[in-house]
């Protein structure tokens, strides 16, 4: 008998195969390689690339400006955002920062970016700027939304207020904040790789990946574009195992 | 007189909701009181715990008292195991292996000690209320408040909690005022009963219930249903 889980797996992998096969039929149908390449030129572009001596230092920079662009968004956006959450008078204090960061174009920001800092530095900038209001956003919500009736009892039992943020607001915002997280995480590598590309820090997969687009190598586009999806994926994976653990009262 | 309430009166805004409320008690009993929804209950229990201030008169006899509460809702952290949502109003209160001693003897009492490291979501609705029993009796407190803990609940399940309760009671005695609107939970309950007024709330009579809380199971001894009607007439008076 097939229980569910292996039965969903089986499915992915009929859907991967499916995208893969119409990637390679689209391929044969236009039939040259630097407009699409097909997935097994593909595939062999991305072990060459990987034999290279600059490809883990490129992935190893992107991840790291990746991360820590996120963070510093969790960081500034769990203080700022209980901050707010607590005081109405920072909460207006707040609001128009973050809704002039929410509303500019990516676009403008990278290049704004690039006119005031080092291209080393633009991408991290840029995360901030994008992923800080989301996990601002969630963190208020989760206070705003916390249960008064367990705030009334935990000062009823005179539960000194140390314990009662560390034991209680923060426990009852984790849900909202690992949604938010998750979402940031999502965001983080596409506005890292855009962020590169126009900034052309000396090791990153945006370089490397525009370096590919003006050789028209169009495989090697690809290939990096599959590494980008691959770090996605991971920190995608990783932080809901995290989600998990820190959840289990659930269930 | 170990509480005493002394001509109290509490409006919000326009609204009387308490006028002209005395009442004085001895310590170590259970005092209900009987008064229909809406009449102020829960803001005479909110002057008694010192959460909200009177407009006028005097109330001695709770403040520097350590209270412990017991409310409608279980009001248990779902992120946190019973053993760990008891141990969360200790932890200020008691050194860790009192601590320990303390939550295993209160959760043996309401016979949950097999549940403690459950998570709330795991617990039956009747079990989380006997959890925030024991967390009310565990808190080193000399007077409980009550606020209609039973309210919502069907009978059978009432009448184990209740049972639970007396038996905490009896073997950790405490000055405890419980408000409620159900005179069957008043007579099984108390040792003394006020009946409150509708609103604005202040009392229209008080009844004492002698038979011992043992004797209280058989709900068609005479003297017992003797109290209720006495209950009953000055609630419709």
């Amino acid at each position: 008998m097939i229980n569910s889980s292996t039965n969903n797996k089986i499915i992915t992998a009929l859907s991967i195969l499916a995208m893969l096969l119409t990637w390679h039929g689209l391929a044969l149908l236009i039939g040259k390689e630097y407009i699409l390449p097909t997935p097994a030129q593909t595939g062999l572009s991305l072990l060459l690339i990987m034999q290279s001596q600059d490809f883990w230092p490129a992935v190893l920079m992107t991840v790291g400006r990746g991360l820590l662009g996120f963070l510093i968004s969790m960081g500034l956006g769990i203080i700022l955002g209980m901050a707010a959450g607590f005081s109405r008078v920072i909460n207006w204090l707040l609001r128009p920062w973050v809704t002039v960061m929410r509303s500019t174009p990516v676009m403008s920001v990278i290049i704004l970016a690039i006119i005031w800092f080092e291209s080393n530095l633009v991408p991290v900038v840029v995360a901030i700027l994008m992923l800080f209001p989301i996990i601002y956003g969630n963190v208020v919500a989760g206070i705003r939304n916390i249960n008064q009736e367990w705030l009334e009892m935990a000062r009823m039992y005179k539960v000194k207020p140390r314990r009662i943020i560390a034991e209680l607001y923060f426990p009852a915002i984790l849900p909202y904040l690992l949604a938010g997280a998750t979402t940031a995480m999502g965001i983080a590598w596409k506005v890292i790789i855009a962020a590169e590309i126009l900034s052309q820090p000396t090791r990153a997969i945006g370089t490397d990946l525009m370096i590919a687009k003006f050789n028209f190598a169009t495989a090697q586009v690809l290939a990096w574009t599959v590494v980008v999806i691959m770090i996605s994926f991971v920190f995608e994976s990783l932080l809901g195992a995290w989600e998990n653990n820190l959840t289990n009262w659930r269930r | 007189m170990a509480f005493v309430l002394d001509k109290i009166n509490k409006g919000f805004g326009g609204l009387e909701v308490i006028k002209d409320l005395s009442m004085q008690e001895e310590e170590n009993r259970i005092v209900c009181i009987l008064g229909p929804s809406g009449a102020g209950k829960t803001t005479l229990l909110n002057l008694m715990s010192g959460v909200m201030k009177a407009d006028s008169g005097q109330i001695s006899g709770f403040s520097g008292h350590s209270i412990s509460y017991l409310f409608q809702e279980t009001r248990l952290l779902p992120w946190k195991t019973v053993r760990e949502n008891i141990d969360f109003v200790l932890k200020d209160k008691l050194p860790r292996h009192q601590r320990e001693q303390t939550i295993e003897r209160y959760l043996e009492m309401v016979e949950l000690s097999p549940f403690a490291s459950y998570y709330p979501a795991r617990l039956s609705g009747g079990m989380k209320q006997r959890v925030s029993i024991a967390r009310a009796f565990a808190y080193p407190a000399d007077v409980l408040l009550m606020d209609e803990p039973f309210k919502g609940l069907d009978t059978q399940l009432k009448m184990s909690l209740i049972k639970s309760f007396i038996r905490l009671w009896t073997l950790d005695r405490r000055s405890v005022f419980f408000v409620t609107h159900d005179i069957q939970e008043a007579v099984l309950i108390g040792h003394l009963v006020y009946v409150l007024t509708d609103r604005p709330a202040s009392i229209k009579g008080r009844i004492i219930n002698p038979v011992p809380h043992e004797q209280r199971d058989d709900s068609n001894a005479p003297e017992l249903q003797s109290i209720e009607q006495a209950i009953y007439q000055l609630v419709t008076l």
